[in-house]
């Protein structure tokens, strides 16, 4: 079953050359231990550093050799050096569906039991690094992304407007900023990968968040069905709020639209904050939820969020004592203090509070009233990954050339491909 | 009148043809909020901080580094086992010449980019992926077809009387080659190094499959990086475009008539 | 014998580097197209069955005819550029000789910086936000002429075109410059004599001359554009299993090739991509033949 990945397993001789020549996981004569530690954030090796580095303070027996990948090409680089000697100890994993080729290869160890720490985080937190078929917990838990609607406070000042209460305030005040000449939602469209997420954050009360993902998962419900539907549909009453250039503009661009004023408001991920910043420091930001569109099924605004990654061992770690310390470590209030202070990111142990108000408000929001990023969670058990089909879907409805009907349509082909509830 | 409508045609496009590589340098020397301001405006003075960014913080001095490794090794390696086969095809007759010579002239028009999953087995199987020197081999080998071509076609052309006067002189079938005729076909191998050197310099295609990591990168995947990571830093952008250009427009300002005689060989086949 | 031994020895190194680098890997995917494949594993003889799978798998099936046609119009686009502004830009050269070696470099530095360089200024360049072109045309009162050119599907693929025919418009210009300065003058002395005026001398006599110069830069594009992909990555970006472009409106056989082989991720994708491989080849390689023949026959 590992096979599913193609290119992953192709990759198998490959990396045996790599991995020969990494030392990895390598112990001297005094009995300390050198541990592997592979990852997708090379734009976060020197915070890594500096993460473990405190971590040799406590642990002086170990060491931890911090090696990342070009995040797009880490997925076959990581199945392959997991079935190879020389590969990680440690190795950065993705959640959900992509993980479950290496967990069904067996290339993992399952922490229960193992890691006492797991206990410090919640269960919906441990479904990211879960495997599907045994229900074991292969990984633990690094970071979460959530989706919400950013806004200018300045800008809302400027024109006298709250975060929107209801769907037509929303629609309201979108229609006041454009006659004001500010672009209302910085949408982009060149990246696609981004649509789906809009959906979500717009329209996942439309179809019911938990309770669809439930039912579908059942094979009760169909992405055909009409309130289904009637969520990508939203995206299409937005479509005028949005930027004219949308399908021109990439991520990018529309982060620098919002972030010099030229748009009110932005839908992004809990990861943007940090470059939002980036771009223009003096930025005055909230963030809210937008509320339920006509005919919603779930009456009050839902938080999107996902697990994003965490952390797990190599079955064929020649240290697996000292890489479950490690392990154990990650699962410390002392380290997910620093993934919040230092890399920036939502950390998922329990009690530990980020430093930024705003990542605050959006675990607290996603703490009370979750939904998922539902074709990330449920639907990249297989090819093609229902995150694709929704996006290259939304953006042909976008620009006109199919109806949200035809984009359900193909989602629901596609993924009956290989999705049996 | 027709002769001024003419040089209009001409200087007008050459307006075009430069114009957006003049907003590449201008724009690089911006400073990023004025160009995400003012897209058509001029640099007020010279700033080359984003050259600095882009040279040291995105790494882009890794990446040249590593593309003269490869595009220099990939090159030198294909000349230095070309020549010594354009040599004997180019100039002795033997059973299977023929045969030879379109076997290897055949990969002018082999595209070996559709090989690509096959040579990551290969070069994986040997442990050379991810590995400079497994891009060396791969290149150097694409590049077989083309040197054979254009150096066996000069060793043709050399007169019979150099060869037959060495081997009077009692020189042996090694010195005639590497002493008497491969200095004659000097241009040919200029032709040769100069018209590889520029889609190896730019091939982007087989350095994303093959490289991993990125201290190994060459400058075109490097660039991709960093497109990715400094997206709306226009101006480092437009910095690291220049670092990618500037060396194969000095090269093409040394070289031109290599290049064009590169070019021109094509019109041969 | 001595001497035979030799000849190998001098040819040995080329035929080993180019046949396990170059002529090994494009057999052994001939090969892996007829076998289904489970990873890296081999699982069974597929027939025809990686073939048909590229035209019955969803969404696969859906993408490779628009991608087809869309290689084919870039392809088609590239060429008639080349062929007539490139061909026109060469003849006028000759009227030009003081500034000629200036403008031929000139012309030819796009080619030199090559796709992936080329594709990410130009998306720079033509950014509807932040991009230069657009607040040219609104500076110049042409505002309503602005547009997400790379966003749009009507204007997308033209204008990939476009800026693949600005990057090798040098190609044409040089291969037509040096078949121009190789014509024999006296034709065209002969035709100006017979009393024949400038143009009816380009189209009776320069350009029936011209026409093996013609045939060589139309199948040399057509190789180019078979196996197009910087240019398009570049400007269009690519996303997982995705079609390219605004709508899919950009996607090209070469991007499809890359996705099915190394971004997709299904359990066949070595028989698959190989197969798909091997059409583009044979449709490549095909063509490439019979025009050439024809080109031969026709001027000899």
């Amino acid at each position: 079953m590992r096979a599913r990945n193609g290119f992953a397993v192709l990759a198998a001789t490959a990396l045996a050359a790599t991995a020969a020549c990494t030392a990895t996981g390598s112990s001297n004569g005094n009995g300390d231990v050198t541990l592997s530690v592979w990852s997708w954030r090379p734009e976060d090796a020197a915070v890594y550093r500096q993460i473990f580095a405190k971590f040799h303070e406590s642990h002086p027996h170990i060491q931890v050799d911090f090696k990342p990948y070009k995040s797009t090409e880490y997925n076959p680089i990581l199945s392959t050096g997991l079935t190879q000697a020389g590969g990680p100890d440690v190795a950065q994993l993705r959640s959900y569906g992509i993980l479950q080729p290496l967990i069904q290869a067996g290339d993992l160890v399952p922490l229960d039991g193992q890691v006492a720490g797991l206990s410090n985080f919640e269960t919906t937190s441990l479904d990211g690094p879960r495997g599907k078929k045994d229900h074991k917990v292969y990984g633990v838990p690094l970071e979460m992304s959530t989706f919400q609607v950013y806004y200018n406070k300045d800008i809302f000042a400027k024109y006298q407007l709250q975060p929107p209460a209801t769907w037509d305030q929303l629609i309201a005040d979108a229609k006041k900023l454009l006659a004001a000449g500010i672009t209302p939602f910085a949408a982009a469209g060149k990246d696609t990968w981004l649509l789906p997420l809009y959906d979500e954050t717009f329209a996942a009360t439309r179809y019911g968040g938990r309770d669809f993902e439930k039912k579908v998962l059942a094979g009760r419900a169909k992405f055909t069905d009409p309130e289904y539907v009637a969520a990508l549909d939203v995206l299409n009453q937005l479509k005028p709020y949005f930027p004219k250039d949308q399908m021109g503009l990439g991520e990018a661009d529309v982060q620098t639209l919002f972030a010099t004023g030229k748009a009110a408001m932005i839908p992004e991920g809990s990861f943007a904050l940090g470059p939002l910043k980036a771009i223009n420091p003096n930025l005055n930001l909230g963030v809210f939820n937008p509320p339920p569109p006509p005919g919603a099924l779930v009456t009050k605004p839902l938080q999107v969020g996902w697990v994003d990654a965490s952390y797990g061992l190599n079955a064929k770690s020649q240290h697996q004592k000292e890489a479950l310390e490690l392990l154990q470590w990650m699962t410390t209030a002392e380290f997910g203090k620093l993934v919040a202070d230092q890399l920036k990111q939502v950390s998922l142990v329990k009690g530990v509070q980020s430093s930024d108000p705003l990542l605050g408000q959006m675990v607290s929001a996603y703490r009370s009233d979750p939904t998922p990023y539902l074709m990330l969670v449920d639907f990249r058990y297989g090819t093609p990954l229902g995150s694709d089909l929704q996006a290259a879907g939304l953006q042909k409805m976008l620009l006109g050339q199919q109806t949200a009907a035809q984009a359900a349509n193909d989602i629901q082909t596609g993924l009956a491909q290989w999705f049996k509830p | 009148m027709k002769r001024f409508f003419g040089h209009l045609i001409l200087w007008a496009y050459a307006v075009v043809a430069l114009a957006p590589l003049v907003v590449m340098v201008l724009d690089s020397l911006r400073p990023n909020t004025d160009v995400l301001a003012d897209p058509l405006g001029l640099p007020k003075t010279l700033d080359l901080a984003s050259y600095a960014t882009a040279w040291t913080e995105a790494s882009f001095s890794t990446y040249v580094r590593n593309s003269v490794f490869v595009t220099v090794g990939a090159v030198a390696l294909d000349v230095l086992v070309s020549l010594p086969a354009a040599y004997v095809l180019g100039r002795q007759r033997f059973r299977g010449r023929g045969v030879l010579i379109a076997y290897f002239l055949a990969g002018l028009m082999l595209p070996v980019r559709l090989g690509i999953l096959p040579i990551f087995y290969l070069l994986g199987s040997i442990g050379l992926v991810d590995s400079r020197l497994g891009l060396v081999l791969v290149y150097a080998a694409s590049g077989v077809p083309f040197s054979i071509f254009i150096l066996s076609a000069f060793f043709r052309g050399l007169p019979v009387e150099l060869e037959e006067a060495a081997r009077i002189d009692g020189a042996g079938e090694f010195r005639i080659f590497a002493r008497v005729l491969t200095p004659l076909v000097k241009p040919a191998i200029a032709t040769v190094v100069v018209f590889r050197f520029v889609p190896l310099w730019n091939d982007f295609f087989f350095p994303l499959v093959l490289l991993r990591t990125t201290d190994r990168y060459t400058l075109p995947v490097g660039l991709t990086q960093f497109f990715g990571e400094f997206q709306t830093n226009w101006s480092a952008l437009f910095a690291g475009l220049v670092i990618a250009t500037v060396p194969l427009v000095v090269l093409f300002l040394l070289a031109t008539r290599q290049i064009v005689e590169g070019l021109t060989a094509g019109m041969g086949r | 014998m001595v001497q035979a031994v030799k000849r190998l020895l001098f040819l040995l190194p080329a035929f080993v580097l180019y046949t396990v680098f170059m002529v090994y890997p494009l057999l052994s995917a001939l090969a892996d197209s007829f076998w289904t494949w489970e990873g890296t594993a081999r699982r069974g003889f597929a027939g025809a069955g990686n073939f048909t799978g590229l035209f019955t798998t969803f969404p696969l099936n859906r993408q490779l005819e628009p991608a087809f046609w869309h290689t084919v119009v870039f392809f088609l686009g590239t060429m008639v550029v080349q062929n007539t502004f490139g061909l026109l830009v060469a003849v006028l050269l000759v009227e030009l000789p003081a500034a000629r070696r200036f403008l031929r470099t000139v012309y030819t530095i796009p080619y030199l910086i090559g796709g992936l360089v080329v594709g990410y200024l130009w998306s720079l360049l033509l950014s509807p936000a932040f991009g230069p072109l657009n607040a040219g045309l609104h500076a110049a009162g042409l505002g309503s002429l602005a547009r997400p050119w790379l966003g749009d599907p009507a204007t997308a693929l033209p204008v990939v075109i476009l800026v693949n025919a600005w990057q090798y418009l040098g190609f044409p210009v040089l291969l037509f410059g040096a078949a121009l300065a190789g014509l024999p003058p006296e034709y065209g002395e002969a035709a100006r004599v017979d009393g024949a005026g400038a143009r009816q001398r380009f189209f009776r006599v320069t350009l029936p001359l011209l026409l093996p110069s013609i045939g060589v830069v139309t199948i040399l594009t057509f190789i180019g554009s078979m196996n197009t992909f910087e240019l398009v990555y570049s400007l269009e970006g690519a996303q997982g299993n995705q079609p390219t472009g605004p709508g899919g409106a950009t996607d090209v056989l070469g991007l499809i090739f890359y996705r099915v082989a190394f971004q997709e991720g299904g359990s066949n994708a070595i028989g698959l991509s190989s197969a798909l491989a091997v059409l583009l080849f044979v449709f490549t390689f095909g063509v490439a033949v019979v025009a050439n023949g024809l080109i031969r026959r026709r001027t000899t």
